[in-house]
């Protein structure tokens, strides 16, 4: 994917020019920076580590959003993404001694359990046949999520957003779908060949020529963030 | 497998999408590179941040965080 496509304008608003991703560090990471004198990711889990619950409700406070979206794209019910952020975030709380900084960000951490939490919810629930059809309903509706919707609010974290999204945009619809399926709805290749009704090398290609394109990507936005 | 094949598949791997048969060539190929395959693979799980940061902030329930912290003070005092 070309850079300049990376740091075209979003809005009509001026953006720093991208930087590659500095050596020996983290190379797709995207975390968007902080206030300044605000604690870090990393300080926070380590005060909750330390049992501080003040801490957990900052996380809570920075992230809960981000989070509930990611529940909801996989469970499509407000009130059971709701009881599901309540457990997510108590399970960040008791599993906190097992988060280590060597392995990757705090945010990357959450979104990994939380995205378990909700497939298996989903999955348990045997919710999967509904909210199945309603995904279908909003498919047809909107047939690609991430790259037509494109209303933005004010808020915080929409410039990372507004990048981030334009790296999966870039993709071709039918590799889109098939991360948006892996990804979100938890399914196999095998599971994605039989819903999209394409032969299972088809998808895999899709696959990882998408997640390529995404990697690389996130690899030249990182640092204009 | 090759690093480059490893690389390949270690996206599949974090998102879930790998076969089970995949899975077991994959965690061959992960004793194989070592290290070089941890870190990687800690990149990769970096997607994970990105496809949650892609997503527009739902808003929570205002209960949720005052149930949550009456939880965790409870849990910390038991």
């Amino acid at each position: 994917m070309g850079r300049s496509k990376l740091i075209s304008p979003v809005r009509g608003k001026p953006r720093k020019r991208a930087r590659l991703a500095k050596s020996g560090a983290p190379a797709v990471s995207v975390v968007p920076q902080l206030e300044p004198g605000a604690p870090s990711d990393l300080d926070l889990m380590n005060a909750i580590q330390a049992e501080d619950p003040d801490a957990l409700a900052q996380l809570y406070d920075r992230y809960n959003g981000i989070l509930k979206a990611l529940i909801l794209r996989v469970i499509h019910n407000e009130a059971e993404a709701d009881d599901l952020l309540q457990e997510i975030f108590m399970e960040i709380w008791n599993q906190a001694k097992n988060f280590s900084s060597q392995k990757g960000k705090p945010l990357g951490w959450m979104v990994t359990l939380a995205r378990r939490r909700a497939i298996d919810g989903l999955r348990k629930k045997q919710a999967y046949a509904r909210a199945e059809e309603r995904l279908q309903n909003e498919t047809e509706q909107q047939p690609d999520a991430w790259a037509h919707n494109v209303t933005e609010e004010e808020i915080v974290l929409s410039d990372t957003r507004d990048l981030i999204r334009k790296v999966i945009a870039g993709l071709p619809p039918a590799q889109q779908e098939a991360i948006d399926l892996a990804f979100f709805r938890g399914m196999s290749q095998r599971e994605i060949a039989a819903k999209t009704n394409t032969p299972l090398g088809t998808v895999k290609t899709r696959l990882e020529l998408g997640l390529k394109k995404i990697y690389d990507g996130l690899k030249e936005l990182r640092g204009e963030l | 497998m090759n690093f480059k094949e490893f690389q390949n598949q270690s996206r599949l791997y974090v998102i879930g999408a790998l076969e089970p048969e995949e899975v077991e060539e994959f965690e061959k190929a992960r004793k194989k590179f070592g290290k070089k395959a941890e870190d990687y693979i800690g990149e990769c799980y970096g997607l994970h941040e990105a496809f949650a940061l892609s997503l527009r902030p739902a808003k929570a329930s205002g209960a949720i965080k005052g149930r949550l912290m009456a939880m965790v003070r409870a849990r910390k005092e038991a």
